[in-house]
């Protein structure tokens, strides 16, 4: 399946962004942004903390919608999918 | 009007469109590039995810307040010290309404719209943080 990621900010600046990936069928968003992440140390730091759990200020959309941290991890992926990933916001 | 984008706009212009039959208060929000020692400031969007959510902030906005017309205009790109960040135009029948539904378009903005910005400094970049480290949407 083909799953469409889009970092923001400062994120996008460690990890590139309108990343188009081909990936198993089944997985799941956590593990999958982990896997991509890892091209990068520090993005991957940034997103993730020791125990490869997202954190506490990371924003997850998936098509535009809000996704809790708490769900990351079992949240099966859809081909066509676009999850987006980002930094608090600070428009204005 | 509710757009994103790079250009600036005429507010002249804005305010006098927003004039509406029963039109008694135009409040007009302008932010504005503050010299805070920067160079310039860099905006980027999750586009099309900001634009709907103002879009339900001016939803929101009208039928709180009973606004006649709303206009939110949020720039992206580089821009100088002093350049037109977000303008905000509100028509209401009278002064209570549109000061506060201006009010509330502009914290709804900065809790839930995925804007960020950049300050291009002369000692370094920075991201500025946000005010409210859990906004950008809700969930579902």
């Amino acid at each position: 399946m083909t799953i469409k990621v889009r970092f923001f900010a400062r994120f996008r600046e460690l990890l590139g962004t309108d990343l188009i990936i081909d990936y198993q069928v089944g997985a799941t968003l956590a593990p999958f942004i982990r896997d991509i992440a890892k091209k990068n140390k520090d993005g991957y730091d940034a997103l993730f903390d020791e125990h490869g759990t997202f954190r506490e200020f990371v924003i997850i959309m998936r098509n535009g919608k809000r996704v809790e941290r708490g769900d990351a991890a079992l949240l099966p992926l859809a081909d066509g999918d676009e999850i987006a990933i980002f930094p608090p916001v600070a428009g204005g | 009007m509710i757009t994103i984008q790079k250009e600036d706009v005429d507010i002249g212009k804005l305010i006098e469109d927003a004039k509406r039959a029963g039109t008694g208060a135009i409040v007009v929000f302008d932010g504005i590039v503050r010299d805070d020692d920067i160079r310039e400031m860099e905006l980027e969007a999750y586009e099309e995810v900001a634009r709907a959510e103002m879009e339900k902030i001016a939803e929101e906005a009208t039928r709180q307040h009973h606004l006649l017309h709303v206009d939110i205009i949020h720039r992206i790109g580089k821009l100088a010290v002093g350049e037109n960040i977000l303008i905000i135009v509100v028509s209401a029948g009278h002064r209570p309404d549109a000061y506060a539904g201006s009010r509330y378009i502009i914290e709804e903005i900065k809790k839930h719209v995925p804007i960020w910005k950049k300050e291009l400094r002369k000692d370094g970049d920075r991201w500025v943080p946000g005010e409210h480290p859990h906004g950008a949407g809700t969930p579902g």
